[in-house]
């Protein structure tokens, strides 16, 4: 199975996949490290046994994580690799923590853009926060409709 | 190993992912494996009906999910063999998956790091050079 180009990719198959087959669906991230290859210096130079000690011991193995959606019953793999620190904790956080909610059956979170807007616990209790708060619902639900023309 | 088994409690299985995750630290080969899933029962299982082809999609409240982990060994290698797992319960899944997150992302150190310095030099360079 081709790994998928980007993490979003990935994100809305494995989530496609996962609503039609909650039950079975499974995720696993593989994070493997590996040696790095040695670069064989060329023979003759003198000096080259002692660089050739030297860079491997400087060069660090080198890690890589695949994150991988299979569903046994219909034998979809859905699979993503990467190599940047950078993306373990928006995987893991948003994208596994996403597809986690769907795994149990929770509703699907509330939109990101409108967090911003929502208001605080205790601004039911206040009678002039109201307008702001239908304001950020309009708002909403504009963001809605443009994320779904966006899906076609 | 009987111990591994039975599922962790939250604080524990982090404590020993961490563990499982230092582990790994110092040598430069091996691998982890983490997986999630909902935790069925094959049991009861609500089996397809004319009525309700798809039982699953219908829920009518949220379940539990498993988090497994392993060093990937296999059952020859029995001895070093360390499985884990926790179950999670919905109320608790925001909460687990940052702890989660923080201890997968310290854990795996030996994915690149972001490397602004080399960038920014590169840019430099860019610029200067023309």
């Amino acid at each position: 199975m081709p790994y998928f180009e980007t993490a979003q990719e990935w994100l809305d198959q494995s989530n496609l996949l996962l609503q039609a087959r909650p039950a079975t669906t499974r995720i696993t991230t593989r994070y493997s490290i590996k040696p790095a290859r040695t670069r064989k210096s060329k023979t003759g130079d003198e000096s080259a046994t002692d660089d050739a000690a030297a860079t491997t011991e400087t060069k660090p193995p080198r890690g890589s994580l695949v994150i991988k959606t299979y569903d046994p019953e219909s034998g979809v793999v859905l699979k993503y690799r990467t190599t940047k620190a950078a993306e373990v904790s928006r995987l893991f956080q948003s994208s596994l923590g996403r597809l986690g909610r769907g795994m149990a059956a929770m509703p699907e979170p509330p939109v990101e853009e409108a967090m911003p807007d929502a208001p605080p616990a205790g601004a039911a209790a206040e009678g002039a926060s109201t307008p702001t708060g239908t304001a950020g619902q309009q708002q909403t639900g504009g963001g809605g409709k443009r994320k779904k023309k966006g899906k076609k | 190993m009987p111990s591994s088994k039975s599922h962790l409690s939250q604080t524990e299985f982090f404590d020993q992912l961490e563990k499982l995750f230092s582990h790994r630290k110092g040598s430069d080969h091996g691998a982890i494996y983490l997986t999630q899933k909902r935790l069925t029962h094959s049991e009861d299982a609500t089996l397809p009906s004319p009525d309700e082809e798809f039982p699953d999609l219908n829920l009518s409240e949220p379940v539990p999910i498993l988090i497994r982990a392993s060093n990937g060994k296999s059952a020859r290698e029995r001895g070093d063999k360390v499985r884990i797992s926790t179950v999670v319960k919905p109320d608790d899944l925001d909460g687990f998956y940052v702890r989660y997150a923080d201890i997968c992302k310290a854990g795996m150190a030996a994915l690149k790091p972001r490397d602004r310095s080399k960038k920014k030099a590169k840019a430099k360079k860019k610029k200067a050079g023309p």
